[in-house]
């Protein structure tokens, strides 16, 4: 009970001071750009209304997780048979490079004319930043699968789809994992950036309309709502790292009391 | 936890940045060296008079060395004049009034432009493709592109839609930016733009049909306003007071010529000759028309873009 009150003090300790710092460094502020941290939280409540988060928040965290799950199947889709084959590789390795590399906020406008401007081409963007992170990950996973049980899998003739599903994922799995959560923090970013641009409704369109509204007050309030959603994303994705990678995280802990 | 860190941390730096940035001021103007200022516009047709009147030399007389710089809209323009980055911009006279109300420090100091006093011939128009829909009423639970939010096109676009006797908050409003809106409804991204001249000739060449203009909702609307931030207006109100004389003479110039109006566009527009022969101008009034204020200031409450209504006195004053 003392060590997980403990935890969560250690959790909480450094937002509280931040925070703290911010509300006396802002208190009293009158630049219009940085208004006082608790006239943020005062215009909170009243902003973010039961209708702003069933017509705005929602559909955002929806296509988030559309464009998150796409981007799951598809990276690792790809990364299990680039990363099989060492032809496959060498042959795919410039264009991911050169893929990779392309900002997919740059992508909006094409995007735009390739699927229109309503939730498929939002979710694409979502996906077209959050892919890469899981293939790369997958790609290093699958190719350091330990030879020795490869080898016995063949011995064993044991089958594809039994293969692919309890030995090359399985094993690969801690950085598959590792690339999705990568992936999650630049789903989020991408989440707002997909709407700030031909949208008309979602988080990041409720925070631009609030800029160009000169709503700061609210716009911050919007800020710091994008953060909190972070922050229980990835305690939601900690949740389910510690169920996939169960196995892992015990052989781990077995090694080090063997050591 | 991470996440929460980075945020506020960025928030610190904006803080720091901003504090920076308030810090920016004019220096005061030395006697015989002219002033340099340097003003945020939007490279559409509305600003050809301050193009025009640079040429001319209108504000070199006044001892100002004018530098102009072009923002992507009039509602990015605002916070740059209030901090201090541009000492001049020229926005809609919504973002103006509705920054004014929400605590921006700014004041308008010359008229931008208006409406041609023709609703039928203005240099705005909300254009449909679809022959089904002949008046504003019918574009309830359509998508219509707006160049800015809460800005006076979507402000427009909303009371056009409320005086046929829609609702419109059932007006589903998306942001584009002027140069994409004829391509998104040709391909039917959208169901009815709102665009400007010279986008106004592209959409009419298709054969669209126009339904509401600027000039629809007030016949002589003043569209635009020239602002400054309320910190210059206190430090150096002669400054001030040149360029609204330079800014005036200019507006004068340009409404009595047209000719001269259309050559510089291809100065600082992409627009291509024959456009800018036959597309139609705004109107140029040399002073603000506080009535147009006004009624603006109505419709921004009715719309509930802020809660209380835009005090134009202090705006203009």
């Amino acid at each position: 009970m003392t060590s997980a009150l403990r935890r969560a003090a250690v959790f909480f300790a450094l937002p509280i001071t931040l925070l703290a710092i911010w509300w006396f460094a802002s208190a009293g502020s009158t630049d219009f750009l940085m208004p006082p941290l608790a006239k943020i939280l005062e215009v909170f409540p009243e902003t973010w209304s039961r209708h702003r988060l069933t017509h705005d928040v929602a559909p955002s965290l929806i296509r988030l997780a559309v464009g998150f799950a796409g981007a799951l199947l598809i990276g690792i889709g790809a990364g299990v048979v680039i990363g099989s084959s060492r032809v496959v590789r060498l042959f795919a390795e410039p264009v991911l490079e050169f893929l990779r590399a392309i900002p997919p906020p740059a992508l909006v406008p094409i995007f735009i004319l390739v699927a229109g401007i309503d939730n498929v081409m939002k979710v694409l963007v979502i996906i077209s930043g959050c892919v890469w992170p899981i293939v790369l990950n997958t790609v290093e996973g699958v190719r350091g699968a330990d030879p020795v049980l490869a080898e016995t899998c063949r011995s064993y003739r044991i089958g594809e789809m039994l293969r692919l599903r309890m030995f090359v994922l399985r094993s690969a799995s801690p950085q598959i994992v590792t690339g999705a959560r990568q992936a999650l923090s630049i789903g989020i970013i991408l989440m707002v950036i997909s709407e700030m641009k031909a949208a008309s409704e979602g988080l990041g369109f409720t925070i631009r309309e609030f800029q160009t509204g000169y709503q700061f007050p609210q716009m911050w309030s919007g800020v710091l709502l994008l953060g909190l959603i972070g922050v229980v994303l990835s305690l939601l994705f900690r949740v389910a790292e510690n169920r996939v990678l169960v196995w892992y995280h015990g052989q781990r802990a077995a090694a080090r009391v063997s050591r | 936890m991470i996440r929460r860190f980075t945020a506020v941390l960025a928030g610190a730096a904006m803080l720091l940045s901003a504090a920076a940035c308030g810090a920016k001021e004019t220096p005061p103007s030395t006697p015989g060296t002219p002033d340099k200022v340097t003003a945020g516009v939007v490279a559409i047709v509305d600003v050809a008079p301050i193009y025009l009147g640079k040429q001319k030399g209108f504000f070199t007389e006044q001892n100002i060395d004018l530098t102009l710089q072009t923002a992507q809209g009039g509602a990015a323009v605002v916070p740059a004049v209030a901090a201090g980055t541009y000492q001049f911009g020229f926005s809609n006279s919504i973002s103006v009034l509705v920054a004014h109300t929400n605590g921006v420090p700014i004041k308008a100091i010359a008229s931008g432009n208006g409406t041609t006093g023709n609703a039928t011939a203005d240099f705005s128009g909300l254009v449909v493709k679809d022959p089904a829909i002949t008046s504003p009423k019918a574009l309830v639970g359509k998508k219509v592109a707006t160049n800015t939010l809460k800005n006076i096109v979507d402000t427009s676009i909303k009371e056009l839609v409320k005086r046929d006797g829609g609702d419109p908050a059932a007006v589903s409003l998306v942001e584009l930016a002027f140069p994409d809106m004829v391509g998104a409804l040709d391909t039917n991204k959208v169901d009815a733009i709102f665009v400007v001249e010279p986008f106004l000739s592209a959409a009419k060449a298709k054969g669209w049909k126009v339904i509401g203009s600027f000039a629809a909702l007030d016949p002589a609307m003043c569209v635009a306003l020239y602002v400054t931030s309320q910190a210059l207006a206190q430090s150096n109100p002669d400054l001030v007071a040149r360029f609204t004389t330079a800014m005036k003479k200019s507006l004068a110039y340009a409404e009595s010529h047209p000719d001269e109006v259309r050559a510089i566009l291809g100065s600082y527009t992409q627009i291509a000759e024959n456009v800018r022969q036959g597309m139609t101008l705004p109107k140029w009034p040399a002073d603000i028309n506080r009535a147009s204020l006004d009624k603006l200031a109505d419709l921004i409450v009715a719309n509930g873009l802020t809660s209380k209504k835009p005090d134009v006195a202090a705006v203009v004053s």
